[in-house]
């Protein structure tokens, strides 16, 4: 009896010899397979309605504020729709609804498949441990990015759109670069607290009690001293809002950080949290038995 | 260059795992060839956990494992060519069996026309074609198991992985299943099954490896077993008239280890280290006193007998 040549398993890719396995051309393949898998399951499950309903609050509460009479106390006062949104933004999107979201979202990319017992289907593809990390990590900003940039979105239209004046603000005053500022905040909490979150989903089995740990952390940044509120999310992505709020007459100043060291930091640390979701992914072993 | 023999076959070296203190398989050493190849053992025995230090999901504690000369720690190179069929009975949330399929195999770098080929094929050999469009949530136990089996082949693997691939079957899908691994081991497959169906692994098995306690208690073609047992004693069942008379005449031989009469009085089983001088001795034993026999079963006529004998019988032991 004779034993098939491996390199001639018929099914593979026509590129995918011995050098090309490692081509970015396949990795790219792969990663768009795991995308197409996992976002539909992201969107359709029904783990997706909490994150609706989390994407949806801070929608409903400036939706009501902008309906209900008395609401909006000048419609003229365009400083009154930025210091709104401002606020909400700030204490409640970012602090509250992005952070959590977060945690569901990327805590859950391989924790949930341990708990389903079907993380072994990719551990068996021929797929590189790293990339399918970083495929997950892709999947959870794709999604997170999609209900908390549409919220943010939404929130700022709700908050500005009671007001007059919308048309100078935005085509000859500062609202369509607050707009995309937060935007772009937005998308920084997500890859910040994605890779956090990521991270924490391979070293604990519940990724539930770190987060309140790291949620504790974040909230008392502000009267952390200035060398250990560096050590945060949350005071990068502050730094970056348009509108910067009071912390109180507790809170320890320091010195806002700029936007060119500010960027970069949060990527030099995603980045170096994703390395590590990649080094632990690669020694992971799969014993559903003992979760 | 010449390939190494290693290449052509799978091999553990010293492969040991242990899970904190407790023992997963010790010291294995093995080099299976190519053919059917069948895991036997009790639950717990270690079949699963060498199954899975094969293709990675686990690392072993010591030793070195090669499945064709390549590296369980490679996923990126032992995958085109392995597929295995994990005992977990589990799937993906939300897919119906043509999109587990061809989305899995999408994962392994396959353009979407040969990956709807490669599905359309391996769902036809399990006979799933009409059910392919259904969620796999709502498929049966037998259905999920060959679900399970068509991901595995899908992409034409030259090693498969089955454990316990017939849990769940019925004799129909049975019967199907082990007529398509024997196709596929025609073709030059590796196949690994673990079962604990003994007389169907029985039936397809080019070798067997035995296991118990994590140990690799015996090794090799069904016959090269049966040889390991040569100094062990073998069980003969014979049912008969007047049992007391023959485990009289019996135990007098030397070659006689143990004699037991049933429970109901109409038989005995008798444990020899010399099959053929008992069976010359029953013969004279029935001419002389005019004995009935209804039957005459030994017990070690399939890899049942085997695994009796080499792992319950010696408990822990390693032959």
């Amino acid at each position: 009896m004779s034993v098939s040549n491996p390199a001639a398993s018929p099914a593979l890719p026509a590129n995918a010899g011995s050098g090309s396995r490692h081509s970015w051309g396949l990795w790219r393949r792969q990663v768009a397979a795991i995308l197409r898998l996992e976002i539909r399951k992201s969107f359709l499950g029904k783990r997706a309605f909490g994150l609706y309903f989390l994407a949806l609050m801070p929608v409903i509460i400036l939706g009501l504020k902008a309906v209900v009479p008395g609401g909006v106390h000048d419609a003229a006062d365009l400083s009154e729709a930025k210091m709104t949104f401002a606020i909400t933004y700030q204490a409640f999107l970012l602090r509250l609804v992005i952070f959590f979201g977060c945690v569901e979202i990327f805590g859950n990319l391989i924790r949930r498949e341990m708990l389903d017992r079907s993380l072994h289907y990719y551990f068996l593809a021929p797929v590189r441990r790293e990339v399918l990390a970083a495929a997950k990590y892709l999947t959870g900003l794709i999604v997170s990015y999609s209900l908390f940039g549409a919220s943010t979105l939404a929130t700022f239209a709700l908050a500005y759109g009671p007001h007059s004046g919308l048309e100078l603000f935005f085509l000859h005053g500062p609202g369509f670069a607050h707009l995309m500022a937060y935007l772009a905040v937005t998308f920084l909490a997500c890859l910040g607290y994605g890779a956090v979150f990521l991270t924490f989903g391979f070293f604990f089995k519940s990724p539930a009690i770190p987060a309140v740990v790291v949620f504790g952390w974040e909230a008392i940044n502000f009267l952390l001293p200035p060398v250990l509120k560096k050590i945060s999310i949350i005071y990068y992505l502050q730094a970056l809002c348009p509108v910067h709020l009071s912390e109180g007459p507790f809170a320890l100043l320091a010195d806002a950080t700029s936007p060119w060291l500010a960027v970069p930091g949060l990527f030099v640390v995603t980045a170096a949290l994703l390395a590590i979701s990649a080094w632990k992914v690669r020694r992971m072993e799969i014993s559903y038995e003992e979760d | 260059m010449s390939a190494s023999p290693d290449d052509r076959r799978i091999v553990f070296a010293d492969v040991s795992k242990f899970y904190g203190e407790v023992l997963g398989v010790n010291r294995v050493n093995l080099s299976i060839p190519p053919g059917i190849t069948s895991l036997v053992g009790p639950n717990g025995s270690g079949k699963t956990t060498l199954m899975n230090l094969m293709v990675g999901l686990l690392r072993p504690t010591q030793g070195r494992i090669r499945v064709l000369g390549m590296s369980p720690e490679r996923p990126e190179e032992l995958f085109p060519h392995l597929g295995y069929s994990t005992q977990y009975d589990a799937f993906p949330r939300g897919l119906t069996g043509w999109q587990f399929i061809a989305g899995y195999l999408r994962v392994h770098g396959i353009g979407r026309d040969e990956a709807e080929a490669l599905t359309s094929r391996a769902l036809e050999r399990v006979n799933l074609t009409e059910a392919a469009p259904r969620k796999v949530a709502g498929y049966s136990k037998g259905m999920r198991q060959r679900i399970k089996l068509a991901q595995a082949i899908a992409h034409q693997p030259s090693v498969l992985i089955l454990d316990e691939p017939l849990n769940g079957l019925d004799p129909m899908a049975r019967a199907e299943v082990i007529g398509l691994l024997t196709e596929l081991a025609a073709g030059g497959l590796h196949i690994l099954v673990s079962s604990h169906i003994l007389h169907e692994v029985d039936r397809i098995s080019d070798q067997v490896i035995l296991l118990n306690g994590g140990y690799v208690v015996a090794e090799g073609h069904i016959e090269g077993v049966r040889e390991e047992m040569e100094s062990h004693p073998i069980q003969i069942a014979v049912r008969c008239s007047r049992p007391s008379l023959l485990a009289s005449r019996v135990f007098e031989q030397d070659h006689v280890v143990e004699v037991k009469i049933d429970d109901d009085g109409g038989g005995l089983l008798v444990r020899t280290k010399d099959a053929d001088r008992f069976y010359l001795l029953l013969n004279d034993v029935v001419v002389e006193s005019g004995l009935t026999i209804e039957s005459v079963a030994p017990n070690d006529a399939d890899v049942q007998a085997v695994y009796q004998y080499l792992i319950e019988g010696n408990a822990g032991g390693r032959s």
